[in-house]
C-alpha cells in the first residue's frame, strides 16, 4: 500500500466520523429553532429560557476550581438512569399544592454559558437544580446567598454534613478581624480565627451563578417528557417516550 | 554465516548505532523530562485522591483545591509524561524503520525545551486557578497554538524521514506511528478551534471534549503503544510477527472503529440521540483491535518465553499488552447502554479506566521502549536488575488496584448513585473505600517509580554500566535475548534482512 493509498483511507474513515459526529452536529447546533409554546403555555410565542445571575463570571469560577469533576449537571431522561426520580434534582416532587416540577436536562438550561458542565463524576450530588434546592429547602433562617457562602466557607459546619467530602473554598473569603462596625458585606458566622468574613468577588459571582441553577421554570410540552406536568400522582414520571429535541 | 551477510549485518550495525548517536539528545531529553512530570504528576496524584476522601488535607489553599490539582495532575500526566514519552518513541523507531540518522536533533531537542515551557506554563496555570474548566483541555487557552506548533515541529523530521525512506515495505509499527501522528493534530486543532474559537451550543462543546479525551486514548496513546510493541516484541525475540494480516486487521478496525468513541459520557444529554450510542458501541468494540493486537503481540512472545521474564523491555512490553485486553475488557463491561453505562458514566469508572489506558498499558509499552532505548542511545548498560524488579513488581499491584477500582468500585458507586430513594450520602459510603483504594495504589506506583527514576538518572549522568552485556532480569548465562553476546542490537523486527 502507498503512503497515498495509506493517507486516504486513515483520512476517509477518521473524516466520516469527524464529519457525522462532530463538524455537522455542532455547526447544526449552533442556532437552535425556537420553540413554539402551545396554547395555555405561557403568555409568550416561543419559549424563553430565564435564567438570571452573574452566570459567564460565575461560571467561570466554577471551571477554574473544577467543581464538575465531583458535580455534575445533566438530569439524564428515565432510559439512561434514575436521577428524575430523585425528589430534588430535576425540579421538586410535589408537595402540599404545589404540582411536581421534574424534568430532564435541556439544551435552553445551559443558557449564558460557553461550556456546559455536564461533569466527570458524581462525588457530590448534581447541582442543576441548586438553587431551588437552596431557596425552598435549605436556607430556613439564613438567605440563600448565605446558606452557599457557609457551605463554601465550610461544607462541614452543620453536625449531619461532618462527614461531607466537598472542599472547603475559604480562599474565597477574606478574614479580617472586627474593628468597629461590621462591614457591609461581611457574613453572619464568625470565621475560623473569630474575624469577619467578607466574600471575594470570585465567591459572589460563583453564588450568583449557582442560585441560577434552576429548573423551576414552566417549559413547553415538547420539552417536558414528566407526566402531564406533575399534577397531582405522586408518582415518578414515565419514561421519555421521544429522544431530546436538540439537534432534531 | 556466509562472509557476504556477514559483512551486510556489520553495515547495519553501524547504521543502527549511527541512528542512536545522532537521536541521542532529544530522545534522552524527552525520556528524563517525561519521568521528570511523571513524578510531579504522581505527587499530585496522591495528594487529590487523598484529598477526595479527607478533605481537610492540606486545606484552605487556591493552590492546592482538589479541583485544581486533579486538573494538573491529569494534565501532567497526559502532556508532560504521555506525550514526551511518544515523542521519544516515535523518532527513535522512526528513525530505525526508515533506516536513516536524524538530521534535526538540534531543533527537536530546542522544541522539546519549548514544550516543557508552555506544559510547565499550563500546569502552574491551572493551580494558580486560570484552568479553563474543559476536562483534559484544563490547560490556559494561550497554550494550545504553542502546543500545536511546537509539536508540528517535533514530529515533522519523523514524516519527512518516512517520505525519503529507502524502498521497501512499511512495517505495521509504521503504520500505527503515522496514523496516531496525522490523527492528533486533527483532533486537537478541531477541539481547539470549536471550543475557543467558534463558541457554538454549551452542550455540544461538552460533547466535543468528551470525544476529545476518548480520541486522545484510542486514537494517539493506544496506536503509539501498540507501534512500540511491535516493534519491541519481534526485535527483541528475534521473531517474526505471528500474522502479518491479524496485524493489519488490527489497525483497520481502530482506525475506522475508534473516531466514533467518547460521547457516550453525554448518555442523556440533550444532543442528537443517536451519538451517545455511536459512541457507547465503539468503545465496546474497542476489544476488536485489542484482542487481535494483544493475542498477536502475546502469541509472538510467548514463543520465547523465557526471553519475556529475561528481558526487562520485553516484561514491560508483555505486562502493557495483558494492560491492554484489561482495559478492553474493562470498556466492553463499563459501556453496555441500559445496564452498565448509566453506573459508570459519573463514577468512579471512568477515572480508572483512563488510568489503565495511560498507566496500565500506555505507560508500561513506554517503561519497556524506555528500558531498551535507553542503553543503545547512551552507550552504556543499566545498573541494577533489583531496581527494574522493583520498578515491575510495585507498579504491577498499584495498576491491578486501579483496575479494580475501574471496574468494581465504579459500578458499586454508580448502584447506589442509582437508589434514588436511599439518600445521596449512600453514593459517597460506597464510593469511599474505593477512593481510599486510589491513594493507595498511586502511593504505590509512585514508589514503584522513585527505583525507575533513579535508575534512569544514573544513565542519564551516563553512569551506567560499561559494557555489551545487556542487564537481564535473571541471571544470564547460555542465550542472551539482545542476539550474541557482545551485540545488543540484533536484526530488525521480525525478519533479518527488514530495518
Ligand atoms: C472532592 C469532590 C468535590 C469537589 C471538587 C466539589 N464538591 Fe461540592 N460536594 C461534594 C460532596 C461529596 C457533596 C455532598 C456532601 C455535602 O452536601 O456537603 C458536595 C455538596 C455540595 C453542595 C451541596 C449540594 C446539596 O444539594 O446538598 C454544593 C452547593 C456544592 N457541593 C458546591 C460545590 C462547588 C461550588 C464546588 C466548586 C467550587 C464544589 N462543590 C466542589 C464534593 C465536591
Amino acid at each position: 500500500m502507498s503512503f497515498r493509498t495509506f493517507f486516504l483511507s486513515l483520512s476517509a474513515s477518521f473524516g466520516v466520523a469527524w464529519l457525522a459526529i462532530i463538524i455537522v452536529p455542532y455547526f447544526k447546533m449552533r442556532s437552535l429553532e425556537p420553540i413554539v409554546m402551545e396554547e395555555g403555555e405561557g403568555t409568550n410565542a416561543v419559549y424563553i429560557p430565564k435564567r438570571a445571575g452573574r452566570i459567564a463570571d460565575g461560571a467561570e469560577v466554577y471551571g477554574e476550581n473544577g467543581c464538575y469533576l465531583c458535580h455534575t449537571q445533566l438530569v439524564r431522561p428515565t432510559y439512561a438512569g434514575n436521577d428524575l426520580f430523585r425528589p430534588d434534582w430535576g425540579g421538586l416532587k410535589a408537595i402540599d399544592d404545589r404540582p411536581d416540577t421534574r424534568r430532564e436536562t435541556n439544551v435552553y438550561d445551559f443558557e449564558g454559558e460557553q461550556f456546559a458542565q455536564i461533569g466527570v463524576s458524581r462525588m457530590g450530588p448534581d447541582l442543576s437544580n441548586l438553587g431551588v434546592r437552596v431557596e425552598e429547602l435549605y436556607a430556613k433562617d439564613i438567605s440563600p446567598e448565605d446558606w452557599l457562602y457557609r457551605h463554601l466557607y465550610n461544607p462541614r459546619f452543620k453536625p449531619e454534613d461532618r462527614d461531607s467530602k466537598c472542599p472547603s473554598f475559604r480562599f474565597m473569603f477574606d478574614e479580617s478581624e472586627i474593628k468597629g462596625n461590621p462591614s457591609d458585606d461581611a457574613l453572619e458566622f464568625a470565621g475560623k480565627n473569630g474575624g469577619e468574613i467578607t466574600p471575594k468577588p470570585e465567591a459572589k459571582a460563583l453564588v450568583s451563578y449557582l442560585l441560577s441553577l434552576k429548573k423551576d421554570q414552566a417549559v413547553p410540552s415538547s420539552l417536558n417528557f414528566a407526566p402531564s406536568s406533575g399534577e397531582e400522582e405522586a408518582a415518578p414520571p414515565a419514561p421519555a417516550d421521544e429522544p431530546s429535541p436538540a439537534g432534531a | 554465516m556466509s562472509s557476504a551477510t556477514q559483512k551486510s549485518s556489520s553495515q547495519d550495525a553501524l547504521l543502527r548505532s549511527g541512528i542512536d548517536r545522532s537521536l541521542r539528545h532529544p530522545v534522552m531529553f524527552f525520556m528524563t523530562s517525561g519521568a521528570a512530570w511523571l513524578a510531579v504528576s504522581l505527587i499530585l496524584g496522591v495528594i487529590s485522591s487523598a484529598k477526595a476522601h479527607s478533605p481537610e488535607f492540606l486545606d484552605g489553599c487556591g493552590w492546592l483545591t482538589y479541583g485544581r490539582v486533579q486538573a494538573a495532575h491529569t494534565s501532567a500526566l497526559i502532556y508532560g509524561w504521555g506525550f514526551q514519552a511518544a515523542f521519544g518513541m516515535i523518532i527513535w523507531m522512526m528513525s530505525r524503520l526508515s533506516r536513516q540518522e536524524c538530521r534535526a536533533s538540534g531543533i527537536i531537542l530546542t522544541a522539546g525545551h519549548v514544550w516543557n515551557v508552555i506544559i510547565s506554563l499550563g500546569t502552574l496555570g491551572i493551580l494558580a486557578g486560570y484552568g479553563t474548566g474543559m476536562p483534559w483541555m484544563e490547560f490556559p487557552s494561550f497554550t494550545w497554538p504553542v502546543i500545536t506548533i511546537t509539536y508540528a515541529v517535533i514530529m515533522v523530521w519523523s514524516l519527512v524521514q518516512f517520505k525519503v525512506r529507502p524502498e521497501g515495505h512499511v512495517y505495521i509499527s509504521q503504520w500505527y506511528l503515522l496514523a496516531a501522528m496525522i490523527w492528533f493534530p486533527w483532533v486537537f486543532i478541531t477541539t481547539n478551534l470549536l471550543l475557543h474559537v467558534f463558541p457554538g451550543n454549551p452542550v455540544m462543546a461538552a460533547g466535543i471534549n468528551a470525544w476529545y479525551k476518548s480520541s486522545l486514548i484510542f486514537l494517539f496513546f493506544v496506536p503509539i503503544g501498540l507501534g512500540m510493541a511491535f516493534y519491541l516484541i519481534p526485535k527483541v525475540t528475534g521473531r517474526a510477527v505471528h500474522s502479518y494480516s491479524l496485524a493489519k486487521l488490527g489497525f483497520w478496525s481502530l482506525a475506522i472503529i475508534m473516531p466514533w468513541a467518547g460521547m457516550q459520557k453525554l448518555t442523556g444529554a440533550p444532543i442528537p440521540y443517536f451519538i451517545p450510542y455511536l459512541g457507547a458501541a465503539a468503545t465496546v468494540l474497542f476489544f476488536i483491535p485489542a484482542f487481535t493486537a494483544a493475542v498477536n503481540l502475546l502469541r509472538t512472545a510467548m514463543a520465547s518465553g523465557d526471553i519475556v521474564n529475561n528481558s526487562p523491555a520485553l516484561r514491560f512490553t508483555t505486562a502493557g499488552i495483558v494492560g491492554l485486553i484489561v482495559m478492553a475488557v474493562a470498556a466492553v463491561f463499563l459501556n453496555l447502554p441500559g445496564s452498565t453505562l448509566k453506573l459508570s458514566q459519573f463514577s468512579l469508572s471512568g477515572y480508572g479506566f483512563e488510568m489503565l489506558s495511560l498507566y496500565g498499558f500506555f505507560s508500561f509499552v513506554a517503561f519497556g521502549a524506555i528500558y531498551f532505548i535507553v542503553p543503545r542511545i547512551t552507550g552504556r548498560e543499566w545498573l541494577s536488575r533489583r531496581l527494574i524488579k522493583m520498578h515491575f513488581f510495585i507498579s504491577i499491584y498499584g495498576i491491578m488496584l486501579i483496575a479494580v477500582v475501574a471496574i468494581f468500585g465504579g459500578l458499586q458507586q454508580g448502584v447506589g448513585q442509582e437508589m434514588f430513594d436511599q439518600p445521596w450520602a449512600t453514593a459517597s459510603t460506597r464510593a469511599y473505600p474505593y477512593a481510599i483504594c486510589i491513594t493507595f495504589s498511586w502511593c504505590t506506583i509512585l514508589i514503584s517509580n522513585i527505583f525507575f527514576f533513579m535508575h534512569l538518572m544514573v544513565m542519564w549522568l551516563r553512569l551506567g554500566r560499561r559494557s555489551n552485556h545487556p542487564t537481564l532480569l535473571v541471571s544470564a548465562h547460555g542465550h542472551s535475548p539482545h542476539g550474541e553476546e557482545g551485540d545488543i542490537d540484533n536484526a530488525g523486527p521480525g525478519t533479518a534482512a527488514a530495518h
